[in-house]
């Protein structure tokens, strides 16, 4: 107990302190996106990671959130401390729906379903003119600013509200996973992972537990994806509705380790850091100032295309980790610890 | 005579044009072990499949406690009280021993503290008290077996069936097994097992039902069923014997 709460305690107090040193807005934006990448992973992690259903189809309810709180704001003037709430709801329900539908099947023809509802969605938000705006996606028009009383907690207009909401919703997400690890709901779905016949044969529904499962990972996927379209003020369907957004966030959960619950957690810092760098050429910069010549062939090579080869190297990546690592990072690290206490 | 805790009336299951059961009947009072056997094929698996609710019968009625199951799925099945293993392991590899048996027991209770409770209990009468952080992938078959049981065990049913416990174990593990059947036995649960290891079918059961090709050849107790000619041609393949 006292381990886990030194491991969790102190990273978490530094992330909460940590605005008081660090007041670049660039550096906060990038721990902004590594909560949200952090939140979606922990989101994915309890249908694919504990209950092993790779639903590559979770950007459906990363764009409900995101549309859902935005449409509400746009045509009904819900403030998005509520209509977040909101989103989050549908984003469950349509849980509910889609899993009775694509639960009846298994392995990869659940794989296969997943995607096309999730196709199914965006094209309905691009055609849907009237309420979506189709591809011209909606600009956020300006946020109401939250108050308490008439005390002003924030006006929105620096990174640092956002920073905190952040923070709170990767620890929820954290938290989810762990709650649910620990209980019922947990054993089930592990067991249903490990083998659905057996499962069943020891008295579990199956697909009252994979709904189960399916509408607490949408509903927190879809907290991700609405809180997210707000921090980037703008949405068309391709950004929110995409099928990379539900690649990335399956690929945050496979890198980091399934099922466990600090897996998501290092997957988001991997790749997020990773695009980050390869975004801004940082890779290229830092080669440069290790001795490459930047008008070299090669030199000039990378700096010309290396920032935008960052799906190719994040394909390499995840090759090697499939590879190499099968159960992601922390499977890898905790069998090398097994293999040594085992030897000692 | 008790009123019997399974009945299988009638029970009759095809694949296409392949007669898996014919007309199967039989009843198990509670209490009691009942053995099924028959060669390769003649239809064993397929019945613990109907009676547990993995594929209903093409035809027929199962009752158990009186009240009709068949139709229901696995899962109601199991909440019913009626627990089976599986011949082909199936172990949930990537949990321990213990998490498995926790599974089972968490059918009869929300708290995971009084499953893991219940967990330890039914891991030390089959005697992996000791392997309990192992994975359950990682055991060898004998020990794979006695973790199905205690699994099963978990559930806290009133009757459960056993596929093949014996199969692919050497004498030793064996001996457990058998050890282990009449254990259970002595605590009140009803069993029904398919075996092909004899001596082991006429140490543990108290009545046979034997199957062949799908209909049920020959029921009654392990003498008659040893001493039954139709019984040895089956299984030496004398088909003047088998057809009667």
């Amino acid at each position: 107990m006292k381990a886990i709460a030194l491991y969790w305690g102190l990273p978490l107090l530094a992330l909460l302190l940590l605005p008081l040193w660090i007041k670049s807005p660039y550096a906060l934006h990038i721990f902004i996106l590594l909560f949200i990448g952090i939140a979606t992973g922990e989101s994915w992690n309890v249908i694919g990671g504990f209950a092993g259903q790779y639903s590559v189809g979770h950007s459906a309810y990363y764009g409900l959130g995101a549309y859902g709180a935005f449409i509400l704001l746009q045509y009904r003037h819900v403030a998005p401390w509520f209509g977040v709430w909101v989103a989050v709801a549908i984003g469950g329900a349509i849980a509910v729906l889609i899993g009775s539908i694509t639960f009846r099947l298994r392995g990869p023809y659940f794989v296969l379903a997943s995607i096309a509802v999730a196709e199914i969605i965006r094209l309905a938000a691009l055609n849907w003119k009237d309420l979506t705006n189709g591809a011209e996606g909606i600009l956020a028009s300006d946020l109401p600013p939250l108050q308490l009383g008439t005390y002003l907690i924030t006006d929105w207009s620096s990174k640092l509200p956002y920073y905190y909401m952040g923070l709170a919703m990767a620890l929820f997400c954290v938290g989810v996973n762990f709650a649910v690890k620990k209980s019922k709901l947990g054993y089930y779905l592990m067991a249903i992972r490990e083998d659905q016949d057996a499962a069943h044969s020891l008295g579990i529904p199956l697909t009252t537990y994979k709904n189960a499962a399916l509408v607490i990972s949408a509903a927190c996927t879809a907290l991700a994806g609405s809180f997210a379209a707000f921090y980037i003020g703008f949405i068309e369907p391709q950004q929110v509705f995409g099928i990379d957004v539900s690649v990335q966030l399956v690929l945050i959960a496979i890198i980091g380790g399934i099922g466990t619950v600090t897996g998501p957690l290092i997957g988001a810092v991997v790749l997020v850091l990773l695009s980050e760098a390869l975004r801004s050429n940082l890779i290229a910069e830092g080669l440069f100032k290790l001795g490459l010549s930047q008008t070299s062939a090669a030199g000039a090579f990378l700096k010309e295309n290396l920032a935008h080869a960052h799906v190719l190297i994040y394909g390499i990546l995840v090759i090697v980790v499939i590879l190499y690592m099968p159960e992601g990072f922390v499977g890898f690290i905790s069998a090398r610890l097994r293999r040594k206490a085992a030897a000692k | 005579m008790t009123a019997p805790l399974l009945e299988v009336r009638n029970v009759s299951r095809f694949f296409g044009g392949v007669k898996a059961n014919l007309d199967v009947s039989f009843s198990v009072e509670p209490g009691i072990v009942l053995g099924l056997i028959g060669p390769n094929g003649a239809g064993k698996t397929t019945l613990f499949n109907c009676i547990t609710g993995f594929f209903p019968p093409s035809r027929g009625e199962i009752f158990f406690e009186g009240k009709r199951i068949d139709g229901l799925s696995p899962d109601q099945v199991c909440r019913l009280g009626m627990a089976r293993t599986w011949q082909k392991v199936r172990p949930l590899a990537r949990l321990t021993v213990l998490d498995n048996a926790v599974v089972g027991a968490l059918l009869r209770t929300g708290s995971v503290r009084k499953a893991r409770e219940l967990a330890h209990q039914q891991l030390r009468i089959v005697g992996l008290e000791a392997k309990e952080s192992a994975l359950a992938g990682a055991l060898p078959i004998g020990e794979r077996k006695k973790l199905e049981l205690a699994r099963v065990l978990a559930t806290q049913p009133r009757m459960i069936l056993l596929d093949e416990v014996m199969g692919g174990l050497n004498a030793r593990e064996s001996e457990d097994l058998i050890g282990l059947i009449l254990d259970v036995k002595k605590r009140g649960l009803t069993q029904v097992v398919i075996e092909h290891d004899m001596k082991a079918i006429v140490r543990t059961c108290d009545r046979i039902v034997v199957l062949n090709s799908g209909e049920k050849l020959a029921e009654g107790s392990p003498q008659e069923i040893v001493n039954d000619p139709r019984v040895m041609a089956a299984y030496l393949g004398d088909s003047t014997g088998a057809k009667q």
